[in-house]
């Protein structure tokens, strides 16, 4: 109990200092710094429409984030949510535009491709990693890449919507009579969706056999190994399931809010969703509430420049402090540890919270 | 053809400049993907200390600047704090694209673009056509990217400081029973790296267009490493790879300006992303081959 209390503190000193920083960031720059803390207040949670788009930007950043939390937990570095949910939304958008079926049918069909797709997109880094050792931080933040221009290519090529032009492509929006829900409200059946998704990932981590083997193969390889857990297959699933979410997403995206691919005008959210993950130490109940929080300020965001003028790009730097200290520790620091190489070398690849935790325990004990 | 020849070369020449200077960090044993945030901040800085001044060396002294105290403060996150170099790279990253826009309205008050009233000077200056007039848009960094590359291979193969690098990255253990400081080792390394991240920075600003537009590394640093990676961590196989992913962007550009057409332009930028997970995964492979099997558990 003592262990998740000081953690839980932990987190959210990390979030207060980066806030800290940005806003005396703004207040040296001589904004009004009162205006833009009701602002953000305003665009995520009090203001009219605020709720809804905070759930908008919440869900997306959830259903990646609970998939990246598989993946993190089986000890796998998958950074490639983003290339992932763009595979999904693609064959999505493509099902939906190219076909003129019943609206249940083509709803079905082009969900099941797209999650087929993500996990697809995400099992080609998966299976290079158990295969040949291919370091996975890169195959899927190159496999980004490569999913990026096949956005590109689709939004000038083959589904272009000859109604737009310049740098910002994108696909026609798909029928109004297919869409779940509009840009503006929020729609019960893709919330219903996410807290589904949310519990059979948590039924996934906590209550079933495969779960405790993710958790042990990312945790203790090496007694997996020893007790001749299928590691390879293991990690593999963790890549499948992180990709169908990411690939789930670009589903929800196409027949909820954004009814289309955009290229280059979409918020990185699979990088967000990375954030989203490690703030909640890969925990279900956890991930949820850090993808309100971060879903609340991308709602800021967009909704800032409206009531004040401090530039929108300040709050991104909010995200990128949250990012940068929250795998820090203090306690690391006080402990003045013996050996540098016996943490950085656990934390290159696999920043355990576990461990870090540990360690924050140790300092508390002394 | 030569509009072909000097365009690949014009865009390989940021990226061999942070592709050589990720090297150090990667060798070091950090997949730093913070230089992206690195290259953009120091783009920003170049391009904003040249709008103030007028002068370039002041620019170029500005970027060098920012790219090492940003290093610095990514150093001490890993080093001092036992942050997660991968979360903290890409964090950073995020906080640099968001903070250059800041400070580009904040204090400039411009958005999306800031003019730069000079750029970085161009030392040859020959015909007015063919190729000569292409040579003669390079600037003095470019014609300086071929030593620079050359000087770094000198620092990691023949430098005790080279040496220790590789050591700390490849057998951490080994390097600290030799007595290597392998905090003091990984800051250097940041500190080198964070010299290419800055001149690649500088150069994509001030080096053609003269001006600094938000965002407009567009993906150059993560595309540095994966040049790095491909060219199998040596310096001229950094450069030869940053040469032909300038190539593969200089074809989609010629193809688009000519209007033929072989392969859709988004295709032919895939191609480095593509055989630069490739190359990782034969390189993977081959180190498995070669390698005695270690203590390791994924074998299964």
């Amino acid at each position: 109990m003592n262990r998740w209390a000081g953690e839980l503190a932990g987190r959210l000193l990390t979030v207060v200092v980066a806030f800290g920083l940005a806003f005396g960031l703004f207040a040296l720059s001589g904004f009004d710094v009162g205006s833009i803390a009701s602002g953000v207040l305003e665009g995520s949670l009090l203001g009219t429409g605020a709720v809804s788009n905070t759930i908008r930007w919440t869900i997306p950043l959830c259903l990646i984030g609970l998939g990246i939390a598989v993946s993190f937990r089986a000890g796998e570095f998958n950074i490639g949510a983003q290339g992932q949910m763009l595979i999904g939304s693609l064959l999505a958008v493509w099902v939906a535009l190219e076909w003129n079926g019943p609206k249940f049918a083509v709803i079905t069909l082009a969900t099941v491709l797209a999650v087929l797709g993500g996990a697809a997109w995400s099992g080609v880094a998966g299976w290079l990693k158990v295969r040949a050792q291919a370091d996975e931080v890169i195959t899927t933040l190159m496999l980004n890449f490569v999913a990026l221009q096949l956005v590109q290519w689709v939004t000038t090529g083959p589904l272009k919507d000859v109604a737009t032009s310049g740098d910002s492509a994108s696909t026609s929006r798909i029928d109004r009579s297919l869409r779940v829900q509009g840009s503006g409200e929020i729609s019960i059946e893709i919330v219903a969706l996410t807290a589904l998704v949310a519990i059979g990932v948590w039924l996934l981590l906590e209550r079933s056999r495969l779960g405790l083997h993710v958790s042990y193969v990312g945790g203790e390889s090496s007694a997996a190994a020893w007790q001749g857990l299928p590691i390879a297959r293991v990690q593999l699933i963790s890549y499948l399931v992180a990709g169908a979410l990411a690939g789930l997403t670009g589903a929800v995206e196409v027949f909820g809010p954004a009814g289309r691919v955009v290229t280059g005008a979409t918020p990185l959210i699979g990088f967000t969703a990375l954030i989203v993950t490690v703030v909640a130490s890969y925990k279900v109940a956890g991930t949820v509430v850090s993808a309100l929080f971060f879903g609340g300020l991308q709602a800021a965001i967009l909704y800032l420049p409206i009531v004040s003028d401090v530039p929108v790009s300040g709050l991104r730097i909010v995200e990128g402090l949250v990012a940068m200290l929250i795998t820090a520790r203090v306690a690391v620091f006080l402990r003045r540890r013996r050996s540098a190489s016996a943490c950085s070398e656990a934390s290159r690849h696999e920043a355990s919270p576990e461990a870090s935790s540990e360690m924050a325990d140790a300092a508390e004990v002394r | 053809m030569e509009e072909f020849v000097a365009s690949s070369i014009r865009t390989s020449i940021p990226l061999a400049l942070a592709g050589v200077g990720s090297l150090f960090a990667v060798r070091a044993g950090i997949f730093h993907l913070g230089i992206e945030g690195l290259m953009l901040a120091s783009a920003f800085a170049a391009v904003g200390v040249a709008h103030a001044t007028s002068s370039v060396l002041l620019a170029v002294g500005a970027a060098l600047a920012v790219s090492a105290l940003l290093s610095l403060v990514y150093w001490a996150l890993i080093d001092k704090l036992g942050a997660n170099a991968i979360i903290a790279g890409l964090g950073l990253t995020t906080a640099c694209i968001g903070g250059t826009a800041y400070f580009l309205d904040a204090i400039f008050d411009r958005r999306g673009r800031l003019d730069s009233p000079v750029g970085l000077p161009r030392p040859i200056r020959s015909a007015e056509d063919g190729l000569g007039a292409y040579v003669s848009e390079l600037s003095i960094l470019g014609w300086l990217t071929p030593v620079l590359v050359f000087i770094a291979w000198m620092i990691l193969r023949r430098s005790r400081l080279g040496l220790r690098i590789t050591a700390v990255g490849t057998y951490s253990y080994g390097a600290q029973a030799a007595g290597v400081q392998e905090q003091r080792v990984r800051l250097q390394a940041m500190l080198l790296t964070s010299i290419g991240a800055a001149l690649a920075g500088t150069e994509l600003a001030l080096g053609g267009l003269s001006a600094f537009s938000e965002g407009m590394t567009n993906g150059r640093g993560f595309i540095a490493l994966a040049a790095a990676l491909f060219g199998l961590m040596h310096p001229l196989g950094t450069a030869a790879a940053a040469v032909f992913f300038g190539a593969a962007e200089a074809v989609g550009v010629v193809t688009q300006i000519q209007g033929f057409d072989l392969l859709p332009r988004p295709f032919i930028l895939m191609i480095p992303f593509v055989l630069t997970i490739a190359a990782v995964t034969a390189s993977a492979i081959v180190r498995k081959r070669t390698s005695a099997p270690k203590e390791e558990t994924n074998i299964a």
